[in-house]
């Protein structure tokens, strides 16, 4: 008892529903980050279709990935440009 | 004019979506409108128990889609409230035996038949909600402060705005004490996170467990808070929409709140 007391006088102690809305909010940010593998095709068609206009590229040779560090999630396209298309 | 079909559900199971269908069905009803309660949780019945009418049952939805039987052959009349029909679910078929277009089919018959058709949707994302939500015109969304269920209720919120519903949310299973202790999501955090409306919150309530152990109406038990609740909600459905959200409040003494203020107590 005197543990709490002193625990909430000094205000270090977070109460567990705080603890809980944190968390979940955290979960739903990461969730609403996951891409399926499916979208990920449909985009990268959809970028080649559009690199396409501009440059000739190696649809092959075209990476694109998710890179996820600690706080952040990043879409990393990597293509050769074969040349580009003069207009 | 045509009734409204609406969907209840809440992604996660066990939160509350039965008995929060029986009990608006019911409420629903008592102010004297025509409504279909429908089992949707195929295989894995209970909506008819809950509501005491499990003795009855002679067709199911199965048999409506397949057209083995018209809408009202299988509606069960609630005997104690006029007007509340069940449509229960198939127990020897799955989620499978319907597809979400047959649904879409069957709820514009149920609009015609019906002021409102309540969905009792099964916990899931897949098949089950799929068709549970296919002809709904609105939703409701029943979450309980806990992680789990609020993190599910996010989910199962996206998918309907995917389908152009944007749904209303009951935070079923409120302990206000353990609220105001600061040990169980309030219906603030609920709020803040998911973004969507409110519209009805629901306290815990002993009397929930007693009436579905005798399948008798939650709501026309007066001493019960989440039947009041209930009934609040089908008001609000009913063309009440503003009528205010009450907050379910502890009724601890001066004493002991005061000794939790200065942190002499948990």
């Amino acid at each position: 008892m005197l543990n709490d007391l002193i625990n909430k006088w000094r205000g270090t102690k977070k109460s567990s529903s705080q603890t809980a809305k944190q968390r979940l909010q955290c979960a739903i940010v990461y969730d609403n980050l996951e891409v399926t593998d499916d979208v990920l095709i449909s985009l990268k068609s959809d970028i080649i279709e559009v690199l396409s206009k501009y440059f000739k590229i190696d649809s092959k040779a075209i990476s694109l990935d998710i890179e996820r560090s600690k706080d952040t999630s990043a879409l990393v396209l990597n293509t050769p440009i074969l040349s580009t298309i003069r207009r | 004019m045509e009734g409204k079909v609406i969907v209840i559900t809440s992604g996660k199971g066990g939160v509350g979506k039965t008995t929060a269908t029986a009990s608006i069905g019911a409420a629903l009803a008592r102010e004297g409108k025509k409504v279909a309660v429908v089992d949707m949780d195929i295989g894995l019945r209970n909506l008819d128990v809950v509501m005491g009418l499990e003795n009855r049952v002679v067709f199911n939805i199965v048999d409506i889609v397949r057209n083995k039987c018209r809408i009202n052959q299988a509606a069960i009349r609630d005997r104690r409230i006029d007007n509340l029909f069940l449509i229960p679910a198939s127990q020897s078929d799955n989620k499978d035996s319907i597809t979400p277009e047959e649904m879409v089919t069957v709820c514009k018959e149920f609009r015609k038949e019906f002021d409102f058709t309540l969905m009792d949707c099964p916990a899931g994302i897949e098949r089950g909600f799929e068709n549970a939500v296919a002809g709904a015109d609105e939703a409701v969304v029943v979450c309980t402060p806990e992680i789990s269920s609020v993190r599910d209720a996010d989910r199962i919120i996206g998918l309907l705005y995917a389908k152009k519903i944007t749904p209303k949310l009951i935070v079923n299973r409120i302990i206000p004490s353990m609220v105001e202790r600061g040990d169980m999501l309030s219906h603030e955090d609920v709020v803040d996170v998911l973004s969507v409306d409110l519209i009805g919150l629901v306290e815990m309530d002993d009397q929930v467990i007693v009436s579905t152990n005798t399948g008798s109406p939650l709501v026309m038990n007066k001493e019960s808070k989440a039947g009041v609740a209930f009934s609040r909600i089908a008001m609000r459905l009913n063309g009440q929409p503003d009528l205010p959200v009450e907050i379910p409040r502890s009724h601890e003494g001066f004493f002991k709140k005061m000794g939790r203020k200065i942190g002499m107590r948990k």
